[in-house]
């Protein structure tokens, strides 16, 4: 009974509010560094999370997700530097862009499964490289569009608290804000009977067919919504980088962020935010000692796949229902 | 479930760090790449720089404190040399920026320095959108030539065979290659209107096959070739070209512009060298004569520095660049990057091959380069460049 009572207690208090707070008092109590890295952060949370919608929920594997994150950084960066369009409407823009691209990309993909679904992501997310870096005119090529403006944060000096707060702070808030709204409408479609038919046809496409769901069409409206979101991470990170870059649709950040995926847990909302912060912050901490980063990162994905499946958050709650369970039975 | 106190501690312990404190050696980031292809220039270009750190020390510094040179790997990619630069400044604190070395990796660390405020100095890169009046700010400054100085020291030497009728063009297709064609041409014209462009070919870079663009260049029968390809491009396009007579064909009249006249190039190459081909270089590093005697102990003292048997032409660039920064600390008398940059402008630097002036306006150095003939040299095992002549010679373009 005890083991009860605590887990109600613990589910009445507000983590995820508690989590965002607490991010939310970096640029205060943090170095100029450490924004930079909570931006970081909280850029490839929201772009782990939403691929998770095709990973974790759906059960589809994307090795081109990375495709969506550069078209929405690509559409935002054009229209904010080349056409002066302001922040309010470019990054919305972002998000339509990358939904419309998922929308026809993904009419494609969802007609394929498995391995060739995966190879048919990657072959256009390679499309949309190749005409990143050849379309000079455009996206600048290979020297990519470095100087893309800031979106005007002059209004936030009117908060009081935010006045002497440097740009790169104020876009960290900002950037919070934005992923905060979008990973909450993500977890709120996750939870949705929508969300819950993508489970069952993760779980059982046949048995999902054979009641009526129609499910290319369920899959195709995930690969947006998902294909949206990594839009709008993708708009925020270009901001944050200060550039766009051929760099950023490169089929490699599609296994950076599948692995931020794992590592955190995918069947687990929460888990690829954790990945996105264990990456990032692991990747900090073993640069500064060794070179062999790639290494240890490979041994680190070892183990958990072997002995962790759940990766860290998976981890972590087998951790605690196990001492819960041993506390259970001290009790009685 | 605790899932998000799980979260909450995470962010905790990521959001603690140590501030860097008490800045007692002036502090230079250089982003350079290290692997992959390009690493045979990074390389050199950072011990070039190296070595003035070292010698700058070894002299007591500057304004009575050391130099601290913090390297990191850019891999010849413009994203991760922002991603670099920026660490640099926040996390690392430098002082002051140095390096990069494709045109694509300049432009955009120049745009950190810009947002930063904090002087760069770009040792390599070519491409005129570094300084153009469209980019340009207070604080990026260049020791290394551009396309368009390129592009004339090139026609000035395709314009001396006064019985070339036409000339045809090949280069890697993208920013540098563009730029670098596009300026020969237009400085062609002005020299010698009668000649007349007949061929352009647009290899893409690290093309693997050129005998394609070789066979249809060889089609259009040129009297001489203007050539912009380098490093590997340039070993692949010659043993693919040599066989095919490409040389003999033209006589070996070829200027490239690129650099394939540095001892990096032509060990590269070794035998397979298309000698009596013009090219350029920084640094020459073999003098067959009239070595300024500044260089003759630059060469020494980078061969001793490197451990090296025959010093790299590329050195120069990075050494340059660091000296350049220390004497605008010099004179500005501190090391705010503000009134370095004010003191920058316009100042006349030493270097092992002359005297080099940053433009009040545009903060380039408008650097001419050595360029001469290729040829074998019974001493040493690889090409050699005849009699190094500084071009151009009036260096004002712009």
């Amino acid at each position: 009974m005890t083991g009860r009572r605590r887990a109600t207690l613990a589910s009445r208090i507000p983590w995820t509010l508690i989590v965002f707070l607490a991010a939310a008092t970096v640029p205060w109590i943090g170095s100029r560094y450490d924004t930079f890295l909570a931006s970081q952060i909280v850029i490839d949370a929201l772009f782990a999370v939403s691929l998770n919608l095709l990973l974790g929920t759906t059960g589809l594997v994307s090795f081109g997700h990375v495709a969506y994150f550069g078209v929405g950084a690509y559409v935002c960066g054009i229209l904010m530097k080349t056409y002066e369009v302001p922040f309010v409407l470019a990054f919305p823009a972002a998000g339509l862009g990358a939904a419309l691209f998922a929308l026809v990309s993904g009419y494609f993909c969802v007609r394929l499964q498995k391995l060739y679904f995966a190879m048919l992501t990657l072959a256009f997310s390679q499309i949309v490289w190749a005409i990143a870096y050849k379309w000079n005119d455009v996206t600048g090529g290979d020297q990519g569009l470095p100087e893309i403006p800031y979106p005007d944060l002059d209004w936030m000096s009117a908060i009081p608290g935010f006045g002497d707060l440097r740009i790169g702070d104020r876009f960290y808030l900002l950037t919070l804000v934005l992923v905060a709204l979008s990973i909450a409408a993500l977890r709120i479609i996750t939870r949705s009977p929508f969300g819950r038919m993508l489970t069952t046809i993760r779980d059982n496409p046949e048995r999902a067919a054979f009641i009526g769901l129609n499910v290319r069409a369920y899959q195709l409206a995930a690969f947006v919504v998902a294909g949206a979101f990594a839009g709008l991470a993708g708009a925020l990170y270009g901001l944050f980088s200060r550039g766009v870059f051929a760099d950023y649709v490169f089929w490699s950040k599609s296994a950076e962020v599948i692995i931020m995926t794992i590592l955190g847990g995918m069947d687990y909302f929460w888990g690829p935010p954790v990945g996105a912060l264990a990456l990032v912050w692991l990747n900090q901490q073993i640069t500064a000692y060794t070179e062999y980063w790639p290494f240890v990162l490979g041994a680190i994905l070892l183990v958990l796949l072997f002995a962790f499946t759940g990766g860290i958050v998976g981890g972590i709650v087998a951790g605690f229902r196990f001492a819960r369970y041993r506390l259970a039975r001290r009790d009685a | 479930m605790p899932r998000g106190y799980i979260v909450a501690l995470f962010c905790a312990t990521g959001v603690v760090s140590m501030p860097a404190s008490g800045a007692e050696p002036i502090k230079i980031g250089f982003p350079i790449p290290l692997s992959g292809p390009t690493a045979v220039y990074g390389e050199p270009v950072l011990k070039g720089a190296e070595l003035a750190v070292s010698e700058i020390n070894a002299k007591g510094g500057v304004l009575g404190r050391k130099l601290e040179l913090l390297s990191r790997d850019s891999k010849a990619n413009a994203d991760e040399a922002v991603r670099l630069a920026r660490e640099l400044i926040i996390k690392d604190n430098v002082d002051f920026l140095a390096g990069t070395l494709t045109s694509a990796e300049a432009p955009a660390v120049s745009t950190v320095a810009k947002e930063n405020k904090i002087v760069f100095i770009a040792p390599t890169s070519k491409s005129t959108i570094l300084t153009d009046p469209a980019h340009i700010h207070p604080y990026i400054f260049r020791v290394s030539s551009n396309t368009d100085v390129e592009g004339l020291a090139g026609a000035t030497l395709v314009a001396r065979w006064k019985d070339v009728k036409t000339v045809a063009t090949i280069a890697p297709d993208y920013a540098y290659g563009r730029d670098s064609i596009a300026a020969f041409k237009a400085s062609l014209k002005k020299l010698r209107p009668d000649i007349q462009i007949v061929d352009e070919q647009w290899p893409k870079l690290g093309e693997p096959d050129f005998t394609a663009f070789i066979t249809a260049q060889m089609g259009k029968k040129p009297d001489a070739v203007y050539c912009s390809l380098f490093a590997g491009d340039f070993v692949t396009f010659t043993k693919e070209a040599t066989p095919r007579g490409y040389f003999k064909a033209i006589a070996n009249r070829m200027v490239d512009g690129a650099e394939v006249g540095t001892t990096d190039e032509a060990q590269a190459l070794g035998g397979d060298y298309p000698y009596g081909i013009i090219s350029d270089s920084y640094d020459p590093v073999i003098f067959t004569g009239n070595e300024p005697p500044e260089h003759k102990k630059f060469i020494e003292d980078l061969k001793a520095f490197t451990k090296a048997k025959y010093a790299s032409g590329w050195s120069i660039v990075g050494y340059q660049a660091i000296y350049a920064l220390a004497d605008g600390i010099n004179r500005a008398g501190n090391t705010k990057s503000d009134d370095v940059a004010k003191a920058l402008p316009g100042m006349t630097f030493d270097t092992p091959v002359g005297k080099r002036t940053f433009s009040a306006k545009s903060h380039e150095t408008f650097a001419p380069e050595y360029w001469g003939v290729m040829v074998k040299e019974a001493a040493y095992p690889f090409a050699v460049m005849q009699n190094p002549e500084l071009l151009p010679p009036s260096t004002e373009t712009n």
